[in-house]
């Protein structure tokens, strides 16, 4: 195989890649065209790690990679198709033989290079036999006036403001009260013929954490549909970084749409969320669906950062064991757990959630939600920090 | 295999390391392709000793940035010696001098306290290995910083002006993957992830590490180890924890594991409560008879 043919066969081999669902980008096929120029290409183990080391290939699309390096690198087996387009950026490189893309080349790569992998498929239809819409006409929430349901959304707007604001660990010069920075008070000392003469200072930055957020929409929490509803919405528009999640029998990631939606659009948001969750008001199953979230997106996206906000009535027939290990997984890698329980204080509620009494002693916070004025409350309590 | 990375993976093995194919690849690319490696992998798969062994193969200093959140511009770069600074002024004013005048030789090169990331790019006798560990845990402020000085090995400081890298250093990059390293550093480096090691690795990693164990022990405390990450811990053992656990037995002079001394040795292996008290000693035992038998078979 000659060095160009190498070059097009590395490009439908990134093409296919790219098809099952692997970030691959331009630089990273450069890099691997490269590789391959500087590996023993007889020996098939040496050109796949070359390839996985160059191509950056995440221990999650592992398989993919696998599978497709055997039919391409192994069995010979190729596309007849692949996009034109990519080649012309390939090209120029293994044309001139350069051992290093020229700064002027990568710049244009990155430029050209799409800047996230493509959208995931829409969530097909709405669920046959199942309409969110009427299910929420029938709840007490909508016994409440418009301007009852808007001061709702103004006090989870200024909640969604709150649990989006953290201070950080990083110091920054204050004029206010904090730490005297010692480099800046120098400097002007310096400056002053050696004179300390004002002693700068530096405080905690107050910053926007991560937010994941994971709402109970299991049929028990079907009165509270609005709220939780109203509430994604709301941290859909102040959180820069936020995470939604639905759980009923299993665990979705809903698509956030960030800083889109105005206040008193919540038909659309809901028939968005609908579409994109299964099973909605349905039955729960608490701890395997939290189980599911840690063993599935805990590592990317629970850091010490984070704040872990769970919206439920800790409702769980399954086996408080399981639900126990996956608070305390959570717990283990989150800045602060919130439990968010909005049957709490209704008079209709049963307090037999054995998962709720598991899932306590890994909750920083632990706050009723039922009504707008508990919900105030809590707003207030909850302090930047 | 090209006959260079075998030599790598040999040299590696000399200095104590027992690196798998692909480890050797990634450090060959890295050094031929002039990129930072960015190795991802659970805590204790050996991921910093990656940097520490190569800069012994290479002969070269090991200069280490420990990462954690709040580090900042101050500590990874550089910073004024003011004290040294105030000195001179006060020298200068006892002298009957100008202090604005002393402005060129106090911000001079013997005022600067170089820092990790100064120092890998100004070391003149040759490139230096740069680790960058835990860079999770930095800010994503951080993370863009780093971005900055890993592209161009240039360093402006207002007072002196640009210095720029007399040897790109080789950069090694590690992450526990407390979160995602941003898109940009990735595509910057080239990529290895480290799982834990085989069962046939993990043996001769106790073996060349711990001198004194006996063939069969080791071969036993591997298959415990592997069995135990099997179990989901919350905590589950590295190799670092494998190595101490080798080297208590040894020191006990155990040849073999049984079940009382596996339990009085746990907290080598096991650094969590909750696990160690989820281990029973019914299923101890259970592990322990497990691997013998499999050892011996």
């Amino acid at each position: 195989m000659s060095e160009r043919d190498l070059v097009v066969h590395l490009a439908r081999f990134a093409g296919a890649l790219r098809a099952g669902g692997v970030r691959v980008s331009l630089s990273d096929e450069i890099d691997g065209a490269i590789a391959l120029t500087l590996v023993d290409l007889l020996d098939r183990d040496e050109v796949r790690r070359a390839l996985l080391v160059s191509l950056r290939i995440r221990p999650g699309d592992r398989a993919t990679f696998e599978e497709l390096f055997h039919r391409f690198w192994i069995e010979g087996v190729v596309s007849p198709h692949h996009p034109a387009a990519m080649m012309r950026v390939v090209e120029p490189v293994g044309a001139a033989g350069a051992p290093r893309p020229s700064p002027v080349v990568s710049a244009r790569v990155s430029e050209n290079s799409p800047a996230s992998r493509q959208d995931e498929p829409e969530p097909e239809g709405g669920i046959p036999g199942y309409s969110p819409e009427a299910l929420l006409r029938k709840k007490p929430f909508d016994e409440c006036t418009p301007e009852e349901l808007e001061e709702m959304e103004r006090l989870l707007a200024s909640l969604s403001v709150k649990l989006a604001t953290r201070k950080s660990r990083r110091l920054a010069p204050t004029r206010g009260p904090g730490v005297v920075d010692l480099r800046r008070s120098f400097r002007r000392a310096v400056g002053a013929g050696g004179e300390l003469r004002w002693l700068a200072r530096r405080a905690r930055v107050v910053e926007r954490p991560n937010l994941v957020v994971l709402c109970d929409t299991s049929g028990s929490m079907d009165t509270h549909a609005q709220f939780v509803l109203a509430f994604m919405l709301s941290l859909e528009r102040v959180a820069k970084r936020v995470e939604l999640f639905a759980f009923n029998t299993s665990l979705t990631r809903l698509t956030v749409r960030r800083g889109k939606g105005r206040r008193g659009e919540m038909g659309g948001g809901l028939a968005r969320f609908a579409a994109e969750v299964p099973d909605w008001s349905g039955g729960t199953r608490l701890g395997e669906c939290l189980a599911d979230f840690v063993e599935r997106y805990a590592a990317p996206l629970v850091d010490s950062k984070t704040t872990v906000v769970i919206v439920s009535d800790g409702l769980d027939r399954g086996d408080p064991e399981i639900l126990i290990r996956a608070m305390r997984a959570i717990r283990s890698r989150a800045w602060k757990v919130i439990w968010l329980n909005p049957l709490l204080g209704d008079p209709r509620y049963q307090p037999l959630a054995r998962g709720m009494e598991a899932a306590l002693p890994f909750v920083d916070r632990f706050a009723p939600a039922h009504n707008l004025e508990s919900l105030e409350r809590f707003i207030t309590r909850l302090e930047v920090a | 295999m090209r006959p260079e990375i075998r030599a790598l993976q040999e040299a590696l093995a000399g200095e104590g390391y027992i690196a798998e194919p692909a480890i050797a690849t990634a450090l060959f690319l890295a050094q031929e392709m002039n990129k930072p490696l960015l190795i991802e992998g659970d805590a204790g798969v050996g991921k910093t000793d990656v940097a520490k062994v190569l800069a012994r193969v290479l002969g070269t200093e090991l200069i280490r940035l420990q990462c954690y959140e709040g580090l900042d511009v101050n500590t990874a770069l550089y910073e004024w010696n003011y004290q040294r600074q105030l000195l001179r002024l006060r020298i200068a004013e006892r002298d009957g001098q100008d202090p604005s005048q002393l402005e060129d030789l106090i911000f001079g090169r013997e005022y600067l306290l170089e820092r990790p990331l100064l120092r890998a790019i100004t070391r003149r006798e040759g490139p230096a290995v740069l680790l960058v560990d835990e860079i999770d845990r930095a800010d994503d402020g951080f993370e863009a910083f780093l971005l900055e000085v890993l592209s161009d090995f240039q360093v402006t400081i207002p007072e002196l002006g640009t210095i720029k890298a007399e040897h790109v250093p080789y950069v090694v990059l590690t992450s526990n993957r407390t979160r995602e390293i941003g898109d940009a550093v990735r595509r910057r480096c080239l990529y290895l992830d480290i799982p834990h090691p085989s069962l046939e690795k993990e043996v001769r990693i106790i073996r060349t590490k711990v001198p004194g164990v006996s063939e069969r022990l080791a071969d036993q405390i591997a298959r415990f180890v592997q069995a135990l990450r099997g179990r989901r811990l919350a905590r589950s053992p590295g190799v670092a924890e494998t190595i101490d656990w080798a080297q208590a037995l040894t020191r006990l002079h155990q040849d073999r594991l049984d079940p009382e001394t596996v339990r009085e040795t746990l907290g080598c292996l096991v650094k969590d409560r909750r696990d160690i008290d989820e281990l029973s000693d019914a299923e101890l035992s259970a592990l322990v008879a497990q691997t013998a038998e499999a050892a011996a078979g």
